[in-house]
């Protein structure tokens, strides 16, 4: 684990596009990134799987999967053919507001 | 399991539209035809019904079934599809004039999705998820009332408390994302509180109940136009853009709709700002701000967002406009704002499958290209665990 927006496992080379890609995907209601908005837990690479750990900032949140597959676009266009890419949906711990990035917090007036 | 489910998910797709779609429909040509458009239905079986149960085929048949469906789509559980095609098939049924089975099936329907939102108020206890529950308690009571053919004024009462609720605990939410300023908290609370005492007094006493309903109307819109992220997010582009204006629009015409049941109980003519600001103005201005997100997620489509929906937004209030202070000084007015009323959600209906369309073209054009922004891929590997 670190301290940066996302926390990363894996080969150097393909942090950056890794991260880039998953800042691509926006959460429309709120006009702010996934990276940005805290969803993303943590991502893992290894030679045969690309495994991304997102959560929603609610149970009953019904973009969840949309959000999963624009990820799992995005990520396609930056990792090594053959390597998978899994997505999987955390709750614990829940999602805090502490979790946004200080552009987000500009952004939403903290 | 989660897999499962979903995977079972397509197959009823095409029913469920179909029959959400029959109640919306009937339910809008009963709306026309009481708005007195002259439409050239003849006198078919169904047209009694439609006219009769224009508000049980909109909100339970159409909005009840939408609302669980999206739900059945965020509880990941294959039992929850079980309320909204009960609902759908109960606003059919209501058309049939098989009144009976249909009260008992929106009841049953009503049931089932409020043991969903439990199951979501234990898988996350916090207070959004709290009020979606209430809400879902609400289309009980609003159900149970209309079973046993009680008349008053409690059924609506209850039944927009459902809509109301739901949508105040989906903005709650997002208010998360903003600074908590201290007090708004318990005002919420509170507001919730006076609404959901004036469904109750409702029954006993119509004009006290429509009274405290209305504060609780106009309150909860004061609330959302302070704390609702929609303010920061209008000052964005596209598509955020667009749900902020169709949310803030919706919003003016709750705080409207409030002063509507005030007035109501104070014996003004003020019924149709009452029931359809409320109705069309805010909860189908809603509906449009969140359709572009919320039918890909739920019909598993994807839709391309452009300069287009703010036609049918536009046409939307505008119309609202006309059927309301138009409609306060002539009937005819009321009945040409109401047509356009429709005309506006036929257009959106064609905007999104325009976009659905757009989408496909556009993604198949980039297809040749390398990826990179924007480029949707079709991923062969991966396991499909979410």
């Amino acid at each position: 684990m670190d301290d940066s927006p996302v926390p990363y496992e894996g080969p150097d080379a393909l942090r950056e596009p890794i991260v880039e890609a998953l800042a691509r995907v926006v959460d429309p209601e709120v006009a702010l990134s996934i990276v940005d908005v805290g969803l993303v837990y943590g991502v893992t690479v290894t030679d045969a799987e690309v495994h991304v750990r997102l959560t929603m900032t609610s149970a009953a949140c019904p973009v969840a999967d949309m959000l999963a597959d624009q990820v799992r676009d995005e990520l396609a266009g930056v990792t090594p053919a053959g390597v998978a890419i899994r997505v999987e949906l955390v709750w614990d711990p829940p999602w805090t507001p502490e979790r946004m990035s200080e552009q987000a917090r500009q952004f939403l007036q903290w | 399991m989660v897999s499962a489910a979903l995977r079972a998910l397509p197959l009823r797709r095409p029913l469920a539209v179909v029959l959400v779609a029959l109640s919306l429909v009937g339910g809008l040509i009963g709306g026309l035809l009481r708005a007195g458009v002259a439409l050239p239905v003849g006198g078919a079986a169904w047209v009694e019904p439609a006219i009769g149960q224009h508000a049980a085929l909109l909100i339970c048949g159409f909005l009840g079934s939408v609302i669980g469906f999206e739900r059945a789509v965020a509880v990941r559980a294959r039992p929850a599809l079980l309320a909204p095609l009960l609902s759908a098939a109960a606003g059919l049924a209501l058309l049939a004039g098989w009144n009976a089975a249909a009260r008992a099936g929106f009841v049953v329907a009503a049931l089932i999705f409020v043991a969903v939102n439990a199951v979501l108020v234990a898988r996350q206890r916090a207070a959004h998820t709290v009020v979606l529950l209430l809400g879902a308690l609400a289309w009980l009571l609003g159900n149970l009332a209309f079973w046993t053919g009680y008349q008053g004024p409690a059924t609506l009462a209850w039944w927009f408390g459902f809509l109301v609720l739901t949508i105040a605990a989906e903005r709650l939410e997002m208010t998360r994302l903003m600074r908590r300023r201290p007090g708004a908290w318990p005002l919420f609370g509170a507001i919730v509180a006076l609404l959901l005492a004036g469904a109750t007094l409702s029954c006993p006493s119509p004009d006290g109940g429509g009274a405290l309903y209305g504060a609780a109307l106009s309150g909860l819109a004061l609330w959302l136009m302070r704390y609702d992220i929609a303010r920061r997010t209008v000052t964005t582009q596209g598509l955020s853009r667009y749900m902020a204006l169709a949310l803030l629009g919706g919003y003016g015409w709750l705080l409207l709709a409030g002063a509507g049941w005030i007035g109501l109980s104070l014996g003004q003519p003020t019924r149709d700002l009452a029931l359809h600001a409320l109705a069309i103005g805010f909860v189908l201005s809603m509906v449009m701000a969140h359709a572009p997100v919320i039918a890909p997620a739920v019909l598993r489509i994807k839709v391309q967002f452009g300069w287009p929906f703010y036609l049918p937004l536009g046409l939307l209030h505008g119309s609202l406009v006309l059927r309301l202070v138009g409609g306060a000084f002539d009937g005819h007015l009321r009945a040409t704002g109401a047509l356009l009323n429709v005309a506006a959600l036929a257009l959106f209906a064609c905007t999104m499958v325009g976009a659905a369309v757009s989408w496909r073209v556009m993604h198949r054009r980039d297809a040749g290209k390398p990826h990179g922004a924007g480029a949707a891929v079709v991923l062969p590997t991966g396991e499909r665990e979410v």
